[in-house]
């Protein structure tokens, strides 16, 4: 963590003249570094006389002293690390920018303002990443994870409905996108499009998003990205801070309360929070979207212990969630399908109401944290992680026993990691690390119907090197991961006769990042990173009906060499036995990211190669005793995704700021030669923003308009109407290319306003989404089939903010 | 060396720490327990009798051996009905998959108020009902046998009566439609989610 805190200041510094000597390299420079709430000294901090080969630490009183500089002018370069990184964590809360004072009395300068950069996690720092603040998060506190992170360029989400919402990054989602939620993975029912990570996401403090391929820093299924959650940072001495807020929101008469208090000590820091969110039947233009509210609660509660380099980390979550699938996208058989997808509006819609029936979602997440930090030296530190996780997850269905769960599992997942920030070697740093990891998932009985995810216990033992060398204006980064992976697998068949399997893998996962600081301005990095990941247990074993389509998983179909090849399902084949690979994924990004004058620019270039991507097909229309079914199983061929993400940001005035980014992605199943599915669309949008320090009687305005637009995707497969298969005159067969039920839905504008004003401890906003309330449907989401998405919505919020210390 | 004692000694505590919790996580090796398939329907099969001669029955079967598997449905037989009779058609409903077969009719029977079965049939093929069947229209005839609590028709019993006219080669759908809070008197043959939907051979001589 060297790097914890790059504050690289750039600014004229009047040196004081101790002697008027002519001598050209006589003058000196004093300062004292001290923190800007506290005014204690801060020592360790490293300070540079950029363009000398000056390096100073700060003593234990925060001062330094340089001599015999040539220049009467002179700028700073100031890091903090070692030690540092537990003092300066009061300088980087969140969103705001630091202050570092230098005392006035040994120096006569004015304050100055350090902007700082965050520091990234090890092994990732030449991968493009972007992080939302609390504060953007705190907008909306209703929103999910995946919504809130779909503000960052690149970044999309893929949903079932307008409550299961899963990040996608660069066209990857579900398990090959990792979820970090407090450094431990997050263990959960991490299969299909219709689960959604389980976190909420107002209780975060920040959310980063890293685009590239991050598995050797954080295991497989980082393959194609990972999402970063972090929870309040436990700063030691820090006043009391309470804040209660409240909204409302007009669509779905949604409201929340949320609730926290955190505080810190000198040795002790702790936080507890609480929230409460129901929302009911959300609307379109025209219509209601019966059965699509939720309710969510959840608590959470950190304390931190700091006894002199020895840090102690506590932390417990809990969620749980109610929500609601769309009533009208349950269709049983072929002629409910054509009837469900081919109405203009959905098949049931009723009054509006809070009540969630069936299809609904019942989760429960529970996650506990012990985390103990020891920095045994200014350069080096040892971490050690204990993560334990409980996910309850029940599913209700529209069928005959509609009050039984059609899915009831619980799954445990232990996380253990011990991290070695190594001291630096020369100018190499770096981090090893051991991981175990362990996940054992049971059904419950009593949902009367075979599981559609078998019992399956998973043993996975880790171990990496991460390293960089800084040389000057290059960053290198190396790194390499061993995993060994062990799953037991215990299921049962339609039957009810039990089937078993053993499986293990062994995998070596490599990065190679570069990173080149062209100008003081400019700096360009590039990353190639390879990733895997085993089939998840959805891909593998499902079998029968979920939702509206019968599928079948890798080892649960084969062809019948016999009989020409037709397709069976009467057995499942054991994995070695089978011809199933994991997914490798090797991927390039690139990004260039400069500043000129009031404008900064950012372009990210990326190109992911992944050799068995693992994939969801149509394969046949079968008769049932429902009448004709479509049929889709999963299957393996290797893909190509090539992207860029660009974004430009202007400072049009000292008070308005203006952001334009643009998403582009081209992706194509090799083998087949043919588009994949699912696939997010080419997005421009404008984030426009007019800040006012004093408006009217509140303290300050801050006024974004976000407009946007979102193509149809052109790239999406074929579309081939359900009632054209299910009357037979388009036949499916075995090696019938990929297509689609419905046409990919049409090109949309939307736009977004928002207004947050500050009132002393009071703040508030009012925001509206979807302003013209225009009707679309959006391709990544599952009941684009079915219905619109929802029309336009007021969301009022209010924050009461308690501070001890008052300003 | 203070220091290296202190690492060493943090290295046991997490192993120690690690290896309690390890240990605790045990590979449990047990299966998901036996379930009821209560959701299936194998087997269907309508059974049309005479109403003047209990002996004279008429059977159709429809099958789906493996249920949610990829095998394809099989119709075992036609409807092959008599000149001016009249009949009551019933069913046996079955899942196959359990041993011994669970009789789904029983259930649909407990659950009147949330099911009822359409039909469809070629216009004027009976004397009575006349017409095409409710499939395309929900209050056209048809001579349902039995009520729900609601007063609304279920359908596991009707009565068919054939005219003088013959028919060979026509096509006898039979929709049962699960209607869970859904079934009223004006409901049809689209609302709710389907149980089964089948289509015959009917042929009357």
């Amino acid at each position: 963590m060297k790097l914890v805190l790059l504050l690289s200041i750039i600014f004229g510094l009047h040196t004081a003249l101790t002697a008027q000597d002519t001598d050209s390299c006589s003058y000196e420079l004093k300062g004292v570094i001290v923190d800007a709430d506290t005014k204690e000294a801060l020592p360790y901090v490293q300070v540079n006389v950029r363009g000398t080969q000056q390096y100073l630490q700060t003593d234990i009183n925060g001062e330094f002293h340089f001599k015999e500089l040539c220049n009467q002018s002179n700028t700073l370069f100031i890091s903090c690390f070692g030690y540092c990184d537990t003092t300066c964590q009061h300088f980087y809360k969140q969103g705001e920018k630091p202050y570092i004072y230098l005392k006035k009395e040994v120096i006569s300068l004015e304050e100055v303002t350090i902007t700082a950069n965050r520091s990234k996690e090890k092994g990732t720092a030449s991968i493009s990443q972007q992080s939302i603040s609390k504060e953007m998060l705190s907008v909306d506190p209703t929103q999910s994870l995946a919504l809130a992170i779909s503000e960052i360029n690149g970044v999309t989400f893929t949903s079932t409905g307008n409550n299961v919402q899963l990040p996608v990054i660069h066209g990857l989602y579900g398990n090959r996108v990792l979820i970090l939620n407090n450094g431990i993975k997050h263990g959960f029912q991490n299969w299909g499009t219709d689960h959604a990570p389980e976190i909420d996401v107002s209780t975060a403090s920040r959310v980063t998003v890293i685009k590239g391929a991050a598995g050797v820093r954080f295991g497989p299924e980082a393959l194609g990205g990972a999402v970063i959650t972090e929870s309040d940072p436990l700063h030691l001495k820090e006043p009391l801070k309470a804040k209660v807020g409240t909204g409302f929101q007009s669509n779905g008469h949604g409201y929340f309360i949320n609730s926290e208090i955190a505080g810190g000590l000198k040795k002790w820091s702790y936080h507890i929070g609480a929230n409460y969110t129901r929302v009911g039947d959300m609307h379109t233009p025209d219509y209601s979207l019966t059965n699509s509210g939720k309710e969510e609660k959840s608590v959470n509660g950190g304390l931190r212990y700091h006894l002199n380099d020895l840090d102690l980390k506590v932390y417990y979550s809990y969620l749980s969630q109610n929500l609601a699938l769309l009533r009208s996208s349950v269709a049983h058989s072929g002629t409910a399908i054509v009837r469900a997808i081919n109405s203009e509006e959905p098949n049931i819609i009723s009054d509006f109401s809070y009540d969630i029936n069936q299809p609904n979602q019942l989760v429960q997440h529970h996650l506990g944290k012990v985390e103990a930090t020891w920095r045994y030296s200014e350069d080096a530190k040892l971490t050690f992680r204990l993560g334990s996780q409980l996910n309850k997850r029940e599913e209700y269905d529209v069928r005959r026993n509609a009050d039984l769960p059609i899915i009831d599992l619980d799954l445990i997942t232990h996380d253990f990691q011990l991290e070695w920030k190594h001291p630096n070697w020369g100018r190499t740093n770096g981090l090893i690390g051991i991981q175990a990891f362990t996940q054992n998932n049971d059904n419950n009985p009593g949902t009367g119907t075979t599981p559609f995810i078998p019992n399956y216990n998973t043993f996975r033992y880790s171990a990496f090197v991460i390293e960089s060398l800084v040389s000057d204006k290059n960053t290198f980064e190396l790194g390499l991961r061993l995993d060994y992976e062990y799953n037991n697998v215990r299921g049962r068949e339609t039957n009810q006769d039990i089937f078993r399997d053993e499986y293990s893998f062994t995998n070596l996962t490599s990065s190679i990042g570069y990173i080149r600081i062209l100008s003081e301005n400019t700096s360009l990095r590039s990353n190639i990173g390879t990733a895997w990941r085993t089939p998840n247990m959805a891909e593998l074993y499902s079998f029968g009906q979920h939702g509206f389509k019968t599928s079948y998983g890798l080892l649960r179909y084969y062809y019948d060499e016999i009989e020409n090849g037709k397709l069976r399902t009467d057995r499942v084949t054991a994995l070695r036995e089978s011809d199933v690979s994991p997914e490798k994924g090797y991927k390039w990004i690139n990004e260039w990211r400069t500043r000129k004058n009031t404008s900064s620019y950012a372009l990210t270039a990326y190109t992911h190669y992944i050799k068995n991507f693992i994939f969801y097909r149509p394969l046949a229309v079968i008769g049932t005793i429902r009448g004709p079914m479509p049929v889709f199983i999963f299957d393996q061929a290797d893909a190509l995704f090539i992207g860029t993400d660009f974004s430009w940001n202007q400072e049009w005035s000292s008070s308005i700021n203006g952001t334009l980014g643009v998403s582009y992605l081209w992706s194509k199943n090799l083998e087949k030669n043919e588009p994949l599915i699912n696939q997010p669309p080419i997005t421009v949008d404008y984030k426009f923003a007019w800040k006012m320090r004093e408006f009217w009687n509140a303290e300050s305005s801050l006024i974004t308009l976000k407009p946007s637009y979102t193509l149809r995707q052109f790239q999406a497969p074929k579309t081939v109407r359900p009632e054209e298969l299910i009357g037979g005159s388009v036949v499916i067969a075995q090696e019938s290319e990929i297509f689609d039920f419905k046409n990919a839905p049409a090109g949309y504008f939307l736009l977004d306003i928002a207004w947050q004003l500050k009132f002393g401890q009071f703040d508030a906003g009012l925001s509206i989404q979807n302003v013209f309330n225009t009707r679309y449907r959006n391709y990544l989401n599952e009941m684009r089939y079915f219905a619109d998405e929802p029309g336009i919505n007021f969301l009022f919020t209010i924050n009461y903010l308690f501070n001890s210390k008052s300003k | 060396m203070k220091k290296f004692d202190d690492i060493k000694r943090f290295f046991l505590y997490t192993f120690l720490a690690a290896g309690i919790f390890i240990a605790g996580c045990s590979d449990d090796d047990e299966a998901p327990e036996e379930e009821n398939e209560l959701e299936v329907i194998t087997d269907v099969k309508l059974i049309f009798t005479n109403d003047a001669d209990a002996a004279d029955v008429v059977e159709a079967r429809a099958q789906d051996p493996d249920g949610p598997g990829v095998q394809e449905l099989v119709i075992l037989d036609g409807i092959n009905l008599d000149l001016n009779k009249s009949y009551t058609l019933t069913y046996e409903i079955l899942n196959n998959l359990e041993s011994p077969a669970e009789d789904i009719g029983d259930e649909i029977q407990e659950e009147d108020d949330e099911h009822q079965f359409f039909f469809s049939f070629p216009e004027g093929a009976f004397a009575s009902p006349t017409g095409n069947g409710n499939i395309d229209n929900a209050s056209d005839p048809i001579n349902y046998n039995d009520t729900d609590g609601n007063g609304n028709p279920l359908g596991y019993f009707t009565s068919w009566t054939t005219g003088s006219a013959g028919l060979s080669g026509g096509t006898f759908t039979v929709r049962l439609q699960h209607q869970p809070d859904v079934k009223t008197s004006t409901s049809g043959a689209t609302d709710g989610d389907t149980d089964f939907d089948l289509q015959f051979v009917l042929n009357i001589q």
